[in-house]
């Protein structure tokens, strides 16, 4: 039973990592105030990005580089669209992450000759960290060590992503353009600077995010492996209001829940009723999260 | 002028994408040339081609539409695609377990698929009027549990055992809808359903109360209107409008049965239609027999010159992107150099 409870909690780590990634990414958009449904695609991107470099150059470093690339393009198609063809944000987020899906697949079939999933001895997986301080410390060396090194790098973003928006120069001109664009524009701030900048590092993260996908997890790549991912990410900014530190946190519990809904498949209960969970659980957050506003709302009337 | 301005914008954005798009299947060692008229010939040169681009426009519109007259009520349903599935399995056990002569049966089939869609949106609306919970998330999430409850249900439940698939029982004969030389007749209900939400959407006092909502939500509420009502009610109707779709899908499809991936992408489509068709009813439909030409040619592309169907996805989704950036950079800039021209005149005067 010990033993269950600690894998879970293990796994809650990875589960949590690309969803955490990506939203670390999104905070950033949200708080210059673009509205960024592309993450899903840029997600996408990255994971099959990932696994060309892998699969070509047979180095993990590749498909990483890959990845990034890609997402940093995704970014700039996204920024072209809504900053400078002042096309809707809503609509170039979708725009891309149609571009996304028929395009991976598209990749796919051209470039692979295959439909559904590429799977290949020749990508190699990113590896894992041994934390040489862990090892001697029983339960929490079988919870936290070895894992995806990307694993522990999101956790240090957080906090350090954290840091940078509420602590910095570069952060307080996100928030005021956020806030208010014209003022932030009367202060001397270019307020499509600082949203291209930040559509930028949303584009890196969720490539990143997409490079877990198809490297950490699992070594492949799927059509669509995303599969809601980023609109996950997305409603949990919502329900942080954005904090870094918050979503790291919300973002693990999310994780314990798909985490222990993978395992319940050991106990006959079907695939598709546990796949299900990581979305009602999003659901049942956000309904928690308005029943509190309300109450708050009800007490200062 | 303002139609005329948003055709020729279309336009232009169209004629870049197939630009675009002839690079690329350039790039891929293809001739642009042959592709193109694969498309054409595959898409609109014979009655054979027409009706395959109707009969692929049928789900589009009716999602477009949906898509179309929530938007412009300013209720974002992205729920389209989750209430497309939940009409199609409803449809695909309604036909194989009820016993109802033939019209009869296709009428009940089709209304209650709807009225069940609708009610899959509808609890996002209904979460919003009483927990202000934003649809725009809900229905999304909703679309995940739509999908995997269906593909629950058709898998183990409502299983026909002889399929290969995971797949429900094909619905009786009786419930087929006719095809009239090519021409599936659910492109006929498709079009009834665009003339009645026209009617209601111009006519009809709740129609005027949910475009009034969507010009100024505020406004209308001093008005009298019951805001948070009427957004259930969107809801409920344009989901019923996706419904519909899954269930001609089941009715008037080829394979007469529910099955993993019947939505296809209609429903993504459809919301990308809608703002390609600036909300518009009737725009909306257009573009969609647009995307349904584009569906239907993209087979002939696969078929003759072997260029994966998914290559039209990449299209669509440049046409949608570059139309409406056409679009809003020429009113943005138009804009501006009109106010420069005034500031011109102005400081002439003064001077």
């Amino acid at each position: 039973m010990n033993n269950i409870i600690i894998s879970l909690i293990r796994d809650s780590f990875s589960s949590a990592t690309p969803i955490l990634l990506a939203a670390l990414g999104g905070t950033f958009t949200f708080y210059a105030n673009v509205f960024n449904i592309a993450m899903e695609g840029m997600m996408l991107i990255g994971a099959f990005f990932a696994v060309l470099g892998s699969y070509f150059f047979q180095s993990w470093f590749m498909g990483i580089l890959f990845a990034l690339i890609s997402g940093t393009i995704a970014a700039l198609i996204f920024s072209l669209f809504a900053l400078y063809l002042k096309t809707d944000e809503f609509l170039t987020g979708i725009g891309i992450n149609m571009l996304a899906l028929g395009g991976t697949t598209y990749l796919l079939r051209n470039i692979f000759s295959v439909k559904g999933a590429f799977v290949s001895p020749q990508i190699q997986t990113m590896p894992k960290w041994d934390i040489p301080i862990l090892r001697n410390i029983p339960i929490l060396n079988e919870i936290l060590n070895n894992h995806p090194f990307i694993v522990y790098i999101t956790i240090i973003l957080a906090i350090l992503i954290d840091l940078i928006i509420f602590h910095t120069k570069f952060g307080l001109r996100i928030r005021a353009t956020g806030e208010d664009e014209e003022t932030a524009r009367s202060l001397g701030i270019n307020p499509d600077k600082i949203k291209f900048v930040s559509i930028l590092l949303s584009g890196i993260l969720s490539s990143a995010a997409g490079t877990f996908l198809s490297l950490g997890y699992v070594t492949l790549f799927s059509e669509n492996m995303s599969n809601g991912r980023g609109w996950i990410s997305l409603a949990m900014i919502v329900l942080v209001r954005g904090r870094p530190l918050g979503i790291l946190l919300i973002s693990l519990i999310f994780g314990f829940f798909e985490s222990s809904a993978f395992s319940l498949q050991h106990y006959n209960i079907p695939s598709q009723i546990t796949s299900m969970i990581p979305y009602i659980v999003t659901l049942v957050a956000l309904f928690i999260y308005s029943l509190n506003n309300m109450k708050k709302e009800g007490n200062e009337a | 002028m303002k139609s005329l301005n948003k055709v020729m914008t279309g336009l232009i954005g169209i004629t870049i994408s197939f630009l675009i798009g002839a690079i690329l299947i350039k790039i891929q060692g293809n001739s642009p040339l042959l592709a193109y008229k694969a498309l054409y010939d595959y898409g609109f040169a014979s009655w054979f081609s027409l009706s395959s681009t109707l009969n692929n426009a049928t789900p589009l519109i009716l999602t477009g539409m949906a898509a179309a007259i929530a938007f412009s009520s300013n209720v974002t349903n992205l729920g389209e695609p989750g209430q497309l599935i939940v009409g199609a399995l409803i449809a695909a056990l309604l036909g194989y377990y009820i016993n109802l002569p033939g019209w009869l049966g296709i009428i009940v089939i089709l209304v209650v698929s709807g009225i069940v869609g609708g009610l899959y949106g509808a609890i996002a609306g209904v979460l919003k009027k009483y927990y202000k919970m934003d649809e725009f998330i809900t229905t999304l999430m909703l679309n995940f549990i739509a999908d995997y409850l269906t593909l629950y249900l058709a898998t183990y439940p409502f299983l026909d055992k002889k399929s290969y698939v995971p797949a429900t029982h094909m619905i009786k004969r009786e419930y087929f809808l006719p095809v009239l030389s090519g021409l599936n007749s659910s492109f006929f209900i498709a079009v009834i359903m665009i003339v009645i939400s026209f009617f209601v959407s111009k006519y009809l006092k709740i129609g005027y109360e949910w475009r009034m909502m969507g010009y100024n939500a505020n406004f209308s509420k001093v008005g009298g209107c019951n805001n948070e009502n009427n957004v259930i009610w969107v809801m409920f109707y344009t989901g019923f409008l996706s419904g519909l779709a899954g269930a001609l899908l089941i009715l008037g499809g080829t394979q007469h049965r529910f099955m993993k991936g019947i939505g296809a992408n209609y429903g993504w489509d459809g919301v990308m239609l809608a703002i390609v068709g600036g909300n518009g009813v009737i725009e909306t439909s257009i573009f969609a027999v647009f995307f349904g030409f584009l569906k239907a040619g993209g087979m002939g592309m696969e078929f003759e010159i072997s260029i994966p169907s998914e290559f039209i996805m990449v299209l669509q989704a440049i046409i949608v992107l570059l139309v409406v950036s056409t679009r809003s950079t020429i009113s943005y800039y138009g804009n501006r150099i009109k106010a420069y021209s005034k500031t011109k005149k102005v400081v002439k005067v003064d001077e």
